[in-house]
């Protein structure tokens, strides 16, 4: 028999091995990072293309996401539909997605079809027809889209929160759809121009994760890219967020049953310092289902399904936020015990709290390079930030090497309860009244964040 | 295509759990993946919720786990882990640093043999709480929330156990006592009924040890209800209309059509990514390609084990009438009937599909996941050839026999409309 009053321990180490990553510069200019992974023939290919949504002008939020919805409506001789059908005889998925700082191009295929799936991309990313029909057809699926977005309250308390702490005069606080009457004001003709100006070899990245051999690869890659050689310049963009005073903006959604609490502040960019010791400050407060937050406001009390915390970075902003849902007759209590648990974080965490977190850190590494596209994904948060190529074979000690002081102190700096902004959505006929209960200003807010 | 051709162990301990073993061992990592032989289906009327309520029941310790420790012990492995419930089974796992198997298999087999002691009114009604806002979330606070139980209570007959959803009714999940939930225990949760996979990077006998040290002393009960499910016929068609907070109107069509593995499963499958799986789709390009009146279109087949349904949903555009989508939809429908599908058609979604497979080899959560699904339903964990096969098979005589025998009978109907159109 076993003895089962206790857990078993790890029976020996591990032996893990990070996938190894290959530079190699292209004659265009195109930087490739590969690795080779043959456990399936597969190939997952993205292309990562600094375009994303902060470039986007003013009263024209939306320009990228709606320039990379047309960007796959048929290419080089190919009509929208015939190229999707190319795509799709092959087995291969093809996918464009915009963020804030990023378009990204990926790709999956079997092995044996990655040539004819290349060059098909190729047409895309070179010669995308961008016509008139397919413009004004993605463009009016898209104002739809941002007219169904009002019934979602995840998708409207996460528009209101990132504008009210960032501020108008940031580009980040804008979402990647954009609004109505931004996109309604787009042209073909910006579209054609967005795409010029950005999509070029030396404003972008290539990671390829698969069954190939690097040779191979690059000579498919001179094959089908080497034509794509446009402008190289800098673009310059300017970010300034503004700081918000401790309030709460409600958003009335009519019949809600529910309240979307979005809290938080703008906070210090990823790069600048201290991220290892935000992570596993965020662990213990609000990162996992066995942090602070979680177990207070879900395991303890049931006002929710559940509650997390983050660090939200951007290339050139970051903010901090802790988010849930609660039932409407909650909202009073879920929002004092979220700010209970920001306050008592202040007051430092445990030793324990902190062994627990780098435990679940360091020994969760692996699962981070399990599947093709994971890998992918990890490359690409790396080039994002620009962070350096032995950043992986780094990372656990770094987060080793963090000290209980440190976190401390970093949750005395970086939790500012002052300075906290709180988003609520939700139905003001039940809610208005009781929210007076609370001794936190409070203003009513548009779908914009703007007071009303 | 070897690599959907996995080389498994089966095995069975004296108490009547069923193990699974497949070896991968290019990445350190162990996928432990139970399922217990019983979902929402095995509910009766006014205890609709239970099996799902009973998963969270899971997580709130056994025996030698106190509270929380379940979740703790895993990340603090560096494990990650989850469950769900279905209408057929209810499973429960973790992936994990290989070694920590013995880990997983500690807490899987307390909360398997020694889960009653640890239960309280306590732990019951806060995971009370917590499933009623994950209701109020995911269904009700949520646009079109509600089309699934409201398709499903006019689709099947009143007794059948498809006609309430997994989630329950919220009148049902506040009544839950202690002892429904020791009940159902009582039921179901019998090693006799579950199989444990273990999947990733491990020995077979240090393997197969473990599981007899862990779950072998737990003692087995009788554990074989089975819900009683009739066969579903729906004599005319039915309307239904509801008003919702959206925006835009949506129409959802729903056939009654054949069960998991069922002689027209497949076929019905490709035809529904015949109709709408991709931009040259027969209804995607024809409602939101060419006329632009619909904003999306989808359509699947969702089969059990005691029941499927061939589902058709579109959201009209402003302006559109969602009678019009519904003609352009039923005509294509019967177009499938009436005529032969194309060469190219078939070969698209065949490759489709066997990319599908390969890609989902991929995650040893999924593939352990898929090796308990095919022990469940077909009793051979390695069958993912068997199943890819079955898709090759549809040929163009199949599908439209399958669309004939299902999809020109009668459907119901559900509108969902806004509520500021009350007052036309």
């Amino acid at each position: 028999m076993i003895d089962r009053k206790n857990k078993p321990e790890a029976k020996s180490e591990i032996n893990f091995k990070l996938p190894k990553a290959n530079e190699i510069l292209l004659e265009n200019g195109l930087r490739v990072v590969f690795i080779h992974k043959d456990k399936l023939p597969l190939v997952r290919l993205n292309l990562v293309l600094n375009a994303g949504s902060k470039f986007d002008p003013e009263n024209k939020k939306g320009l990228a996401h709606l320039t990379s919805l047309v960007l796959d409506e048929g290419a080089d001789g190919l009509n929208a539909l015939e190229l999707s059908d190319e795509f799709d005889i092959l087995g291969s998925s093809f996918n464009v997605s915009t963020d804030n700082d990023l378009i990204n191009l990926s790709l999956q295929c079997i092995s044996e079809n990655f040539d004819r799936s290349l060059e098909l991309f190729s047409k895309i990313l070179l010669k995308p027809l961008l016509s008139e029909d397919d413009f004004n057809r993605e463009k009016k699926k898209l104002i739809t889209r941002i007219m169904q977005s009002k019934d979602e309250p995840e998708y409207l308390a996460d528009q209101i929160f990132d504008r009210v702490i960032l501020g108008k005069f940031d580009n980040y606080s804008y979402p990647v759809s954009g609004y109505e009457e931004t996109v309604n004001s787009i042209s073909l003709k910006e579209i054609k121009n967005y795409y010029k100006r950005f999509f070029s070899p030396f404003n972008s990245a290539l990671i390829v994760v698969g069954d190939l051999n690097q040779g191979e690869l690059v000579v498919l890659l001179n094959k089908y890219l080497s034509e794509w050689n446009t402008i190289k310049g800098d673009i310059p963009i300017s970010f300034k967020s503004s700081e918000p005073l401790k309030k709460i903006y409600f958003y009335h959604k009519q019949d809600s049953v529910q309240t979307e609490i979005r809290a938080g502040h703008i906070t210090e960019k990823r790069n600048n310092k201290d991220f290892f010791q935000r992570y596993l400050l965020n662990t213990i407060l609000g990162g996992q289902f066995t942090s602070r937050i979680n177990l207070n406001l879900r395991e303890r009390n049931g006002f929710t399904y559940g509650a997390t915390s983050r660090f939200q970075y951007y290339k050139d902003s970051a903010f901090f936020e802790v988010s849930t849902s609660v039932g409407s007759e909650n909202t009073i209590n879920a929002v004092k015990e979220i700010l209970f648990e920001l306050d008592k974080i202040k007051d430092g965490i445990t030793l324990e709290e902190l062994e627990f977190a780098k435990s679940s850190i360091t020994k969760k590494f692996p699962l981070n390079f399990e599947t093709y596209r994971q890998i992918a994904s990890g490359v690409a948060g790396r080039i994002l930030f620009d962070l350096p190529d032995n950043y992986f074979d780094t990372y656990i000690q770094n987060i080793l090497s963090v000290s209980k002081s440190e976190v401390d102190e970093t949750a005395g700096k970086f939790i500012m309860t002052d300075k906290l902004a709180i988003v609520l959505v939700g139905d003001k006929n039940t809610l208005l009244k009781k929210l007076s209960a609370l001794p936190i200003d409070m203003v009513e807010v548009d779908l914009f964040g703007n007071v009303i | 295509m070897n690599h959907l051709n996995l080389n498994c162990t089966k095995g069975q301990l004296k108490n009547g759990l069923e193990y699974i073993l497949y070896q991968d061992k290019s990445i350190p990592l162990v996928s432990v993946n139970i399922w217990y032989k019983v979902g929402s289906a095995y509910e009766t009327k006014g205890k609709t919720g239970l099996a799902h309520l009973f998963e969270h029941m899971m997580f709130q310790g056994s025996e030698n786990v106190a509270k929380e420790m379940h979740f703790r012990f895993i990340q603090e492995a560096g494990g990650t882990l989850n469950g769900s419930t279905s209408t057929d089974r209810t499973n429960y796992y973790e992936k994990l640093p290989s070694n920590y198997l013995e880990l997983a298999l500690w807490l899987e087999s307390d909360r398997m043999g020694y889960f009653l002691p640890s239960l309280t009114q306590e732990k019951l009604d806060n995971q009370k709480d917590v499933v009623k806002n994950e209701r109020l979330e995911r269904y009700d606070n949520q646009p079109y929330g509600l089309a699934w139980e409201l398709i499903n209570t006019n689709l099947y007959p009143e007794d059948h156990p498809y006609s309430w959803s997994t989630i329950g009714f919220l009148k049902d999940i506040e009544n839950y006592t202690l002892d429904d939930v020791k009940n159902f225990f009582k039921k179901y949760y019998s090693p006799n009924n579950a199989c444990l996979v273990i999947a990733g990077d491990f020995e077979n006998n240090n393997a197969i040890e473990l599981i007899e040290n862990h779950f072998g002393s737990i003692k087995p009960f009788e554990a074989n209800h089975k819900p009683d499910s009739e066969k579903i016929i729906l004599s005319k068609n039915k309307f239904i209309e509801h008003k919702d907070n959206v925006q835009l109107e949506r129409i959802y069509l729903a056939w009654p059509s054949d069960l998991i593995f069922g002689k027209d499963d497949s076929s019905l499958e490709v035809a529904a990514d015949i109709l709408t799986g991709s931009k040259n789709s027969r209804l995607y390009k024809k409602l939101v390609f060419d006329l632009q009146i619909a904003q999306d279109v989808t359509a699947f087949q969702y089969s059990g084990k005691f029941g499927g349904q061939f589902m058709i949903i579109s959201t009209a555009r402003p302006g559109t009438n969602l009678d019009e989508l519904k003609m352009i939809i039923l005509e294509e429908v019967n177009a499938l009937a009436l005529k032969e599908v194309s060469d190219k058609e078939l070969e698209k979604s065949r490759n489709g599909i066997k990319a599908q497979f390969i890609s989902a080899m991929q995650n040893l959560d999924t593939i352990a996941d898929y090796l308990n699904h095919y022990n469940y339903h077909l009793n051979e964990p390695n069958s993912f050839e068997f199943d890819l096969a079955r898709y090759n098979e549809v040929n163009k005589n199949s599908l439209q026999t399958a669309v004939k025998s299902y999809l020109t009978k009668p459907f119901v109907e559900l509108h969902i409309i806004p509520k500021e159109a009350e007052n036309d």
